[in-house]
C-alpha cells in the first residue's frame, strides 16, 4: 500500500515559501514523524503519517504555510520535540506536518527584566546551559527535560516537577507569538510588550493558546521567565510500611507552608516494587517498605535550612525512615531518567521479561481521594492483565501540582506497560477500554483527565465534553471561529464535531 | 534537494530491497526497544541533529526504520540515505535511558552506532552505494590507504613511512607503531612527534613492513570486504615480524583493532594493543620523558568521540596537558563533551562534507565562548581536518596533544 501524497503542485508551492532543501516527501521523513512515545497503534501505522513535511525557519513561513494550507483544504499539523503523551503531533488526517525544531534560536536574554526569548524548537536543557554562566534557569523540568522542546510544552501546556515552586509552563511563558489557523501572526501576552507579566486589557488569552494540542495554531516564539539558579537543593526520601502514612506525610509536608517546595511526590506500592526490579536504590530496601515520599525544596540557603529541619521532623514523626543522603540526593537527581525503561515489562503469569512500551496516564486528582482513585486505577489495569496479557502495572506516582502553593490537587500518575509488538485489533481495544476507565474515575473524583499530557488520545477523548460540561460548546464556537476550515490538526479533541452543522 | 515520492515507488513497503531475517533477528528486540521508550534524550547530544535538526537522522529514526522495514513499510533503498548521518560518536548510547538505567541489569546496551554499521554493510551488499564513500572504498582497496590525499594523490603503501624519514626506525620487532593513513599522509607531525616522544622515553620500536589502513572506516561505511582484507593483511604482517604490541597514536585505529580484529582472528589475544596517550602519560609520570620546553599558551582540549565517548578514555590527555610547563590549560569536561564532535567520525566528511564542516565550526564557536584560549589540543588526526579548517576560519589554532608535547619536551617537529 502506497501511503498518501500530496498533488505535486503544493508540493511546488512548499518549496517556493520553505526552500527546497526543507520540504520532504520522502517515506522515511514521513514515517519517522507519525508517532510520539506513548504507545502506538503500530498496526496501523501508515495511517498517521503526514503526506508533507516542511521545516521552516520564520514566522512568516510558517503562516505562508498555514494561508496555503486553507487554499487546498490541507490539514496542518504542528510538532516540535514530538515527545507528548497525548498524540498531538500525531496526525490523524495526513496533511503538511510542520515540524518547528529548526526555529531553536535565543533571540534575547534579558538579565534586568529576567526575561529570555526563544523559538518553539528549543529544548530546556540545552538553553539552560546557556543560561547557566549568568546565574539563570528557566525552571520547565518535566520528565522530557532533555528532550522535550519549547513549542511542545505550550502546545500541551506542560507540567514541571519543580513547578510548586516556579509555576508551570502557563506561568512560565510571559507571552508568544502565534500563527492564526488562518495564517495571521499575532503576540499574546499581558500588555504591548513581549516581557509585561500582568494586564487587565480586554479577554485573557494567552492559556487560550496553550494546551491546545495544535488545534488552534503554531506558536513561533516564546518569552520566558528567568529565575535565579537556587543556592541550595535540598531533598530528601523517606519510605513507610503503608501507603495511607505516606500519603498522610505527603500532605502534611505539602501543607507546611514552606514557600521552598519544589515539590512532594508519593509512589506507591506498585510503584516500589516496579522499581525494585532492578534499581539498585530500591532492592535493598526492606520488605516492609510499602510507599515512597521524596521531597525537594529550592531557594537561597537562608530560607530552605529551616524547611528542611522541619521536613525531617515531619517526615520522622509521620513514621517515615529517612533513606539516607546518598539516594535522596541521587534519586533525586536521577528522576528524569527513570521515568519509562522498557526492559522491566513482565509478562505477570509467566514473568517473562519483554520489551514494553510505557503509557503514563496522568491525571488532576484532590488529595483526599488519591487513596480511593489509586485502588480504582489499579483494579482497572488488572483487569486488562488479567483479559489479554500483553499489559503490565508499572505503579502509581503522585505529585504535588499546584504552582506556588503545593497543596489541592496533585498530579496523580499510573503507569502500564505495553507490549506493543503483540498488538492488535483486540487487545488494542482493551488498551482504550482502559484509557476511557482511567479518565472516567478521574472525572468522578472532581479531577481532571490530565494535568499535564492533555487528553486527546483515544479512548480518554471521548470523556472531555463530559469534564468540560458547557465549556466545550464554548471550544467548539472557539476552534470554528479561529479556523474555519478544521485545518489545524484536525481531528483531534473531537473537534470534528464544531463543523457538523455546516 | 527535496524529495519526491513518486507514488508507489518508495514507499510503504514497495521500494527495494528487505533486510534478510536474519537481520531483523538480530536487531528486532534491540530496535523495539528504542521505538518503545521513543523519548529521544539522544537528540539533543548528537551532533548531526544539532545541526539538522531532521527527526530522519535521530538514532530513534535509525531504530525505528528497522521495526518499519519489518512491517513492510520502508525498504532498504528508502533508509539507506539517512544511516550516512551518522558519525559513530556514541553519544546517543551514553545518554539512553535504557542503556543508563537498566542496561547493566539485563546486560542491554541500545547500540545505535552497531545498527547504523549493520545498515549500510546490509546496503552495500544489496548494491545501493553512497557515491563518495564507494570511491573512497575502491581507491582504499587499491592503494592500501586510504585517499586522505585527495582523489588523485596515490596514498600507495609504499609511501606510508615516508614520514619517519631519518628517525632510523626499524622494521617490525616486538613493538611496532601504527601511523593511521591520515596522521601519515595528511599530518605527519603527528607519527612523527610520537616516535620522537617514544624514543625519547625510551621504548624500542619499529615500522611494519608494509602497514595497510586498519580497515575502521570500511567497516563503519559498510564496505566488509576491503575492511577485512586490510585487516587480515595487518595481522599477516605483524605475525611475520614477530610483533606482539602495537601503539596507536590515533583513536580510530585504536578502537578498531580493540573491537573488530578479535572478531575475525581466534588468536588475536597474543596482541597487546596500546593507545600512544597512554604511554606518554606513563612515560611523563614516571619522569622517562622530561617536558623543559615553556610552552606558553592558553589551550583547551578537544574529548575524541571514540576516546571519550565510546571508550571512557579521558583521563590521559588532561593529565598529560597538566604537565606541560607554561601552558595553561582550560578544560571542558567529559560530560559537556559528550555532545561535542568535529563531525569527521565515520567519513561523514567525505560523503556529507558541509555537514562535517558545520559541526566543527560549532565546535570551534564552542572553544571561542572560553576567556583567553588560543589553541584547541585535539588527540584525533580525523578531527584536525575539519577542526583546522574551521579554525583558520574563526582565527583559532588547532593542534595535536602529540604535537604540542613533543614541543614541550624541546623537539622541533
Amino acid at each position: 500500500m502506497a501511503i498518501a501524497t500530496l498533488p505535486d503542485s503544493v508540493v511546488d508551492e512548499l518549496v517556493e515559501i520553505c526552500g527546497e532543501d526543507r520540504v520532504f516527501t520522502g517515506a522515511t521523513a514521513l514515517f519517522n514523524r507519525a508517532r510520539v512515545p506513548a504507545p502506538f497503534a503500530i498496526h496501523s501505522w501508515e495511517s498517521h503519517t503526514p503526506q508533507a513535511v516542511v521545516l521552516p525557519t520564520s514566522a512568516e513561513q510558517i503562516s505562508e504555510v498555514v494561508k496555503l494550507a486553507n487554499r487546498h483544504r490541507v490539514p496542518v499539523v504542528p510538532r516540535a520535540g514530538g515527545t507528548g503523551l497525548t498524540d498531538g503531533a500525531v496526525p490523524l488526517r495526513h496533511g503538511i506536518l510542520v515540524d518547528v525544531k529548526l526555529m531553536n534560536g535565543i533571540h534575547e536574554i534579558d538579565v534586568v527584566d529576567r526575561t529570555v526569548t526563544v523559538g518553539p524548537g528549543i529544548n530546556m536543557l540545552k538553553l539552560n546551559e546557556v543560561l547557566r554562566p549568568h546565574g539563570f534557569m528557566y525552571p520547565d523540568d518535566p520528565a522530557s527535560y532533555p528532550c522535550s522542546l519549547v513549542g511542545g510544552r505550550i502546545g500541551t501546556n506542560g507540567w514541571s516537577l519543580i513547578g510548586s515552586r516556579f509555576g508551570h509552563v502557563k506561568h512560565l511563558v510571559i507571552s508568544m507569538q502565534v500563527v492564526l489557523p488562518t495564517g495571521e501572526i499575532i503576540t499574546v501576552g499581558h500588555g504591548g510588550g513581549r516581557k509585561n507579566r500582568s494586564s487587565s486589557s480586554g479577554y485573557q488569552l494567552k492559556e487560550l493558546f496553550m494546551g491546545h494540542q495544535g488545534t488552534l495554531g503554531i506558536v513561533t516564539e516564546a518569552t520566558l521567565e528567568l529565575v535565579k539558579r537556587p543556592e541550595l537543593e535540598f531533598s530528601a526520601f523517606w519510605t513507610y510500611t503503608k501507603y495511607e502514612d505516606a500519603w498522610k506525610a505527603t500532605g502534611e509536608l505539602a501543607r507546611s507552608g514552606y514557600a521552598t517546595i519544589a515539590g512532594v511526590v508519593l509512589f506507591d506500592e506498585e510503584k516500589i516494587a516496579y522499581l525494585r526490579r532492578d534499581d539498585e536504590a530500591y532492592i535493598p530496601q526492606p520488605e516492609s517498605a510499602k510507599a515512597v515520599v521524596a521531597l525537594a525544596m529550592y531557594g537561597n540557603a537562608d530560607e530552605v535550612r529551616p524547611g528542611a529541619k522541619e521536613s525531617m521532623r515531619i517526615g520522622k514523626a509521620s513514621g517515615g525512615v529517612y533513606m539516607g543522603d546518598e539516594i535522596s540526593h541521587a534519586d533525586w537527581a536521577a528522576r528524569h531518567d527513570r521515568y519509562a525503561t522498557p526492559l522491566h515489562g513482565r509478562i505477570r503469569k509467566t514473568g517473562q521479561v519483554v520489551p514494553m512500551s510505557w503509557h503514563c496516564e496522568d491525571a488532576a486528582i484532590l488529595y483526599s481521594k488519591l487513596p480511593e482513585v489509586r485502588e480504582r486505577w489499579h483494579r482497572i489495569a488488572d483487569t486488562i492483565i488479567e483479559k489479554y496479557g500483553i499489559y503490565d502495572d508499572w505503579g502509581m506516582f503522585a505529585y504535588t501540582s499546584g504552582p506556588y502553593k503545593p497543596w489541592g490537587d496533585y498530579l496523580a500518575e499510573i503507569d502500564i506497560g505495553i507490549w506493543e509488538q503483540e498488538l492488535n485489533e483486540e487487545n488494542w481495544e482493551g488498551y482504550v477500554w482502559a484509557k476511557r476507565e482511567i479518565a472516567r474515575v478521574a472525572i468522578e473524583s472532581g479531577g481532571s483527565i490530565s494535568a499535564c499530557h492533555g487528553s486527546c488520545r483515544v479512548g480518554e477523548v471521548d470523556l472531555v465534553p463530559q469534564e468540560l460540561g458547557g465549556a466545550y460548546e464554548v471550544m467548539k464556537t472557539i476552534k470554528r471561529a479561529l479556523d474555519p476550515n478544521n485545518i489545524m490538526n484536525p481531528g483531534k479533541y473531537l473537534l470534528d464535531d464544531a463543523y457538523e452543522e455546516d | 534537494m527535496a524529495e519526491r515520492t513518486t507514488p508507489g515507488q518508495d514507499t510503504n513497503g514497495q521500494g527495494n530491497g528487505s533486510p534478510p531475517e536474519e537481520f531483523f533477528a538480530e536487531w528486532r528486540n534491540a530496535a523495539y526497544n528504542c521505538f518503545s521508550s521513543g523519548h529521544k534524550f539522544c537528540r539533543e547530544v548528537c551532533p548531526v541533529m544539532q545541526v539538522t535538526r531532521d527527526e530522519r537522522y535521530t538514532p530513534t529514526a535509525f531504530h525505528a526504520n528497522v521495526v518499519a522495514m519489518e512491517k513492510g513499510h520502508l525498504s532498504l533503498e528508502d533508509v539507506a540515505d539517512d544511516y550516512t548521518f551518522c558519525t559513530m560518536c556514541g553519544a546517543c548510547e551514553l545518554r539512553c535511558p535504557n542503556t543508563l538505567f537498566t542496561g547493566d541489569f539485563y546486560r542491554f546496551r541500545q547500540r545505535t552506532i552497531d545498527i547504523v554499521r549493520a545498515v549500510r554493510t546490509l546496503a552495500v551488499k544489496a548494491g545501493i552505494h553512497q557515491p563518495a564513500w564507494k570511491r573512497w572504498a575502491d581507491l582504499t582497496d587499491r592503494w592500501g590507504n586510504e585517499p586522505v590525499l585527495g582523489w588523485n594523490t596515490e596514498t600507495s603503501a609504499t609511501k606510508v613511512r615516508a614520514w619517519a624519514a631519518g628517525l632510523g626506525l626499524p622494521t617490525g620487532g616486538e613493538t611496532v607503531l601504527f601511523a593511521d593513513c591520515e596522521a601519515a599522509f595528511k599530518r605527519p607531525s603527528v607519527p612523527r612527534s610520537v616516535a620522537l616522544l617514544l624514543q625519547a622515553g625510551g621504548i624500542e620500536f619499529g615500522l611494519m613492513n608494509q602497514q595497510w589502513c586498519c580497515g575502521g572506516p570500511m567497516w563503519e561505511t559498510g564496505y566488509e570486504d576491503v575492511a577485512l582484507k586490510m585487516a587480515e593483511h595487518n595481522l599477516i604482517d605483524w605475525r611475520k615480524t614477530g610483533t606482539k604490541r602495537i601503539i596507536c597514536p590515533d583513536p580510530h585505529d585504536y578502537i578498531t583493532i580493540v573491537e573488530r580484529y578479535p572478531e575475525i582472528d581466534e588468536s588475536f589475544d597474543e596482541f597487546e594493543i596500546v593507545l600512544a596517550l597512554d604511554i606518554v602519560a606513563e612515560l611523563i609520570r614516571d619522569g622517562r620523558l622530561k617536558l623543559t620546553t615553556p610552552v606558553e599558551r592558553t589551550v583547551t582540549y578537544h574529548d575524541p568521540c571514540r576516546l571519550n565517548k565510546r571508550l571512557g578514555k579521558w583521563q590521559a590527555p588532561r593529565e598529560i596537558l597538566r604537565a606541560i610547563p607554561g601552558l595553561t590549560f582550560v578544560d571542558v569536561d567529559r560530560v559537556t563533551q559528550w555532545s561535542y564532535c568535529s563531525g569527521a567520525g565515520s567519513n561523514l566528511f567525505v560523503e556529507q562534507p558541509e555537514l562535517t564542516a558545520e559541526i566543527s565550526r560549532r565546535r570551534i564557536g564552542k572553544v571561542k565562548e572560553l576567556e583567553g584560549v588560543e589553541t584547541l589540543v585535539s588527540a584525533c588526526p580525523w578531527s584536525e581536518r575539519p577542526l583546522t579548517e574551521q579554525g583558520k576560519e574563526q582565527g583559532l589554532e588547532v593542534s595535536d596533544i602529540f604535537e604540542l608535547v613533543a614541543e614541550a619536551a624541546g623537539f622541533e617537529v
